[in-house]
């Protein structure tokens, strides 16, 4: 059990090594750096020349990247290009609003999720069943910036409910934040819903007919305790590697959802760090992005490990 | 009894005070505050320092003045200077100032702050993309309080006018280190915070001479999606927008906003370099231009009010020295042109553009369209927009163009002078340039307009820039903003705007 889980803890550092150099170098080769960014129309001659002396372009790519991943090493990602502070100073206040915005999605859309798959497994085949499927593949299929001028349309346009976009200080207080969050979120649950939704109600479907719930059936169980005690939670074991990617999804910040509701979060300082060509807000921000993500199926895989013996013997 | 009544006497007084503030407030209702959205264009470098090349665009003309104004007819008119007088050869220049005006921190503005800012700008330590406009001053020295003279390398004639570039702002004596963060100037607002991710806000300077403001503050949002910009003012979270001539049609319920199309001297364009083959030849460049029907291209790229009319020169219709030249579309003697300088079969081009601009692409097809009756195959090659100034502008032979209005003396010394930074034509001819310095040089005003309109004959003849409209610009602001002249934005006076929700 122990060397399963180093095996995984390394492998997951090894992907984030391989990340980081694909990182690093695949922004170096994109056309465009931060001079040809910033002197738009400037960027010719003595000009270029001197701003690539000062932010040091020019010098070997390998040398480059030595001295920014020994620094990452320490989470001293240097600083921005544009806006002369720590990389992490900046994102700091704005990885706490994604994280606002991700929680408040996922605590809604996770169980709505879960709680559909559980009535569409419960009337296979019904009306109802039809009906939720379609709608929920219907709304995944929807772009998520379609759904979100959909919304802002009527909720913020038409109605003037909420804010159509965030007009909010990066470090506002969360009370500030959250009339913002309220058209996002829907968006977001409306994108995430369908996959948990459909893995729930399959494995539900699966777990129903196998053999220890029709003996537990058998033996007289209440069925609100067969399905909540016995088949719930063997039904959510596969689903749990989907519910980390969703996590990890969320809060490495959407970057169109943010971007079209101008939320303060880091997938907005994404977008527009990479529009800036600030290039070490950019290489920081992919690392953190792969770091969510690897970190988070690692953890699925443990939490699958506790919740499931069969898999604690390592194979081969 | 004595109680009851003083307690009814109470009662009705407080009714007459509460009716009295009530009557005060109507008299002089709150001052608004004006929302105005910034795109954070710089990434968050910006600066409050107009000279900046990374200055905060929105801030500038409410907090600074300028020392002369464009007037209504394109010529200068007095803004913190109040006349000005050269001497024969317009070699110096002597400006008086408007006495009794304050900075915001209270110090008065006077020849010396003047002084400074514009050594600074030929100051060869600074460095700031106005030395392209003002680097013709040889000095600036005060006089006296409010009287100073300046030294030009070369005569200019028309120098007030270059004074009226919207970024030559007045800053206080020795600021220069920290004007990028204090903002402090002479213009109807004064910086209250400075916060380029959060909210910027500009407080009324009760102070400001030429009233007091009408708005109680201006609020700079930060919002860098240009489709965030357009839901907020959809929403009513702005009260402006600059739209797209496509984009007007959002905007057209006139009891929550007010449209105002303008003509501008923006324009796009496509560029031929003059010192490269086939573009080195007059006769190719002419037929270029010949095969436009400029009138189309606008219906067809901006919609029929989308624009005016250029005819290859960048002086714009609004300008003193405009020149109106025809240009309509000679299919017959373009192709006459064109098997006169060697190509009887057509001749096939590669045009460059990006989506820097919108208007590029459909540009580009529009005039494939229009070129192929004359025998000439345009091959439309789309490249990346990042980089495109540095890769493929001014490197390939024939590509795409922006550039924002600018007086004709600025454009044409900039643009069309050989050797200038922006030549984008390449072109390079010591009589052309020889032209441009009497322009510039004659200080008799008829003499002087003869020459710039013989300039702009000669470009639409032998230039290298295909110029097919100058573009309108579309300003949407909320109804519930009052006092906006139909002058561009950069030009409004912001004292007299006022706000009622």
């Amino acid at each position: 059990m122990a060397k399963l889980i180093a095996n995984r803890v390394v492998a997951g550092m090894a992907t984030l090594f391989l990340v980081a150099i694909v990182v690093f170098f695949l922004t170096d080769v994109l056309p465009g750096d931060i001079c040809t960014a910033m002197l738009g129309r400037d960027a010719r001659g003595q000009a270029l020349t001197r701003c690539r002396e000062s932010y040091g372009t020019e010098r070997p790519p390998t040398e480059r990247f030595a001295a920014w991943a020994s620094g990452a090493l320490r989470l001293d990602f240097g600083m921005t290009y544009r806006r002369d502070v720590p990389v992490a100073e900046l994102i700091a206040p704005r990885f706490r609003n994604t994280v606002i915005l991700g929680l408040a999605a996922a605590a809604i859309g996770i169980p709505l999720a879960i709680i559909l798959g559980v009535i569409s497994a419960l009337r296979r085949d019904s009306g109802l069943d039809t009906a939720i499927s379609s709608l929920s593949i219907m709304a995944m299929t929807l772009p998520d910036f379609v759904t979100a001028t959909l919304l802002v349309f009527i909720f913020s346009i038409a109605l003037g409910w909420f804010p159509a976009i965030a007009i909010v200080n990066v470090d506002a207080p969360l009370n500030e934040l959250l009339p913002n969050i309220v058209l996002p979120v829907i968006v977001l649950t409306l994108v995430m819903v369908a996959h948990i939704l459909r893995m729930v109600r399959s494995s539900m479907i699966d777990v129903l007919s196998s053999p220890f719930v029709q003996a537990v059936q058998l033996r007289g169980v209440p069925s609100r305790r067969v399905l909540l005690r016995h088949a719930l939670p063997n039904a959510l074991l596969p689903s749990i590697n989907l519910i980390a990617l969703t996590l990890a999804w969320l809060l490495g910040g959407t970057l169109i959802v943010e971007t079209v509701f101008n939320y303060p979060g880091v997938g907005t300082l994404m977008v527009n760090a990479i529009s800036d060509r600030d290039l070490p807000l950019v290489q920081a921000m992919a690392l953190l992005l792969a770091a969510l993500q690897i970190g988070l199926s690692l953890l699925a895989d443990l939490i699958a490990l506790v919740l499931n013996p069969r898999l604690r013997t390592v194979r081969g | 009894m004595t109680v009851l009544v003083s307690r009814w006497g109470l009662v009705l007084a407080l009714f007459i005070s509460a009716f009295a503030t009530l009557g005060v407030a109507q008299a002089q209702p709150e001052r608004g505050t004006l929302r105005i959205a910034q795109p954070v264009e710089w990434g968050g470098s910006e600066s409050l320092d107009p000279y900046s090349e990374f200055r905060l665009y929105d801030a500038n003309a409410r907090l600074y003045n300028r020392l002369v104004q464009p007037g209504a007819d394109g010529a200068p008119a007095p803004e913190l200077a109040t006349s000005w007088a050269a001497n024969d050869d317009s070699t110096e220049w002597t400006l008086q100032l408007r006495e009794g005006v304050r900075f915001h921190d209270g110090s008065d503005m006077t020849a010396d702050d003047v002084a400074y800012t514009l050594n600074r700008v030929i100051d060869p330590e600074f460095d700031t993309p106005v030395k392209a406009v003002l680097g013709i001053m040889e000095s600036v020295e005060a006089i006296d309080d409010y009287s100073l003279l300046i030294r030009l390398s070369s005569p200019h004639a028309d120098f007030p006018l270059l004074l009226t570039d919207y970024r030559v702002q007045i800053i206080p004596e020795g600021s220069g280190d920290t004007i990028g963060a204090t903002g402090i100037g002479t213009g109807p607002f004064k910086l209250e915070t400075f916060d380029v991710d959060g909210t910027t806000v500009l407080a009324a300077n009760d102070d400001y001479w030429e009233g007091t403001p009408k708005l109680a503050s201006v609020e700079l949002v930060p919002i860098p999606d240009q489709q965030a910009v357009l839901q907020a003012m959809l929403a009513g979270q702005i009260d402006f927008f600059p739209a797209s001539s496509s984009e007007a049609d959002l905007f057209t319920d006139e009891s929550k906003y007010a449209l105002r199309v303008l003509p501008s001297g923006g324009w796009e364009a496509f560029v031929m370099r003059t010192d490269t083959a086939p573009f080195d030849d007059v006769r190719v460049r002419r037929a270029l231009r010949l095969v436009v029907d400029r009138q189309e291209m606008i219906d067809l790229v901006l919609g029929p009010d989308g624009g005016t009319v250029a005819c290859d020169t960048p002086v714009w219709p609004g300008d003193q020295y405009y020149a109106d030249l025809a240009c309509t579309q000679d299919i017959e003697t373009a192709r006459a042109l064109l098997a006169e300088a060697g190509y009887p079969d057509g001749i096939q081009l590669d045009l460059f553009v990006s989506d820097l601009s919108q208007d590029w692409l459909p540009m580009a097809e529009v005039y494939q369209q229009q070129a192929a009756e004359a025998g000439i195959e345009v091959n439309i090659i789309q490249t990346p927009s990042d980089g495109y100034y540095s890769d493929v502008w001014m490197v390939e032979p024939f590509t795409a163009t922006a550039w924002g209005q600018r007086q004709a003396d600025q454009i044409l010394n900039e643009a069309y002078r050989g050797g200038a930074d922006w030549n984008e034509t390449f072109w390079n001819d010591p009589e052309f340039d020889a032209l441009l310095d009497r322009a510039r040089s004659e200080s008799d005003a008829e003499a002087r307009s003869a020459l710039y309109h013989e300039i702009q004959q000669t470009i639409w003849e032998d230039g290298g820039s295909l110029i097919p409209f100058f573009v309108n610009s579309v300003d949407v602001w909320s109804s519930a903003v009052q006092g906006i002249p139909d002058v561009p934005y950069n030009e409004i006076p912001w004292h007299k705007v006022s706000v009622t929700r």
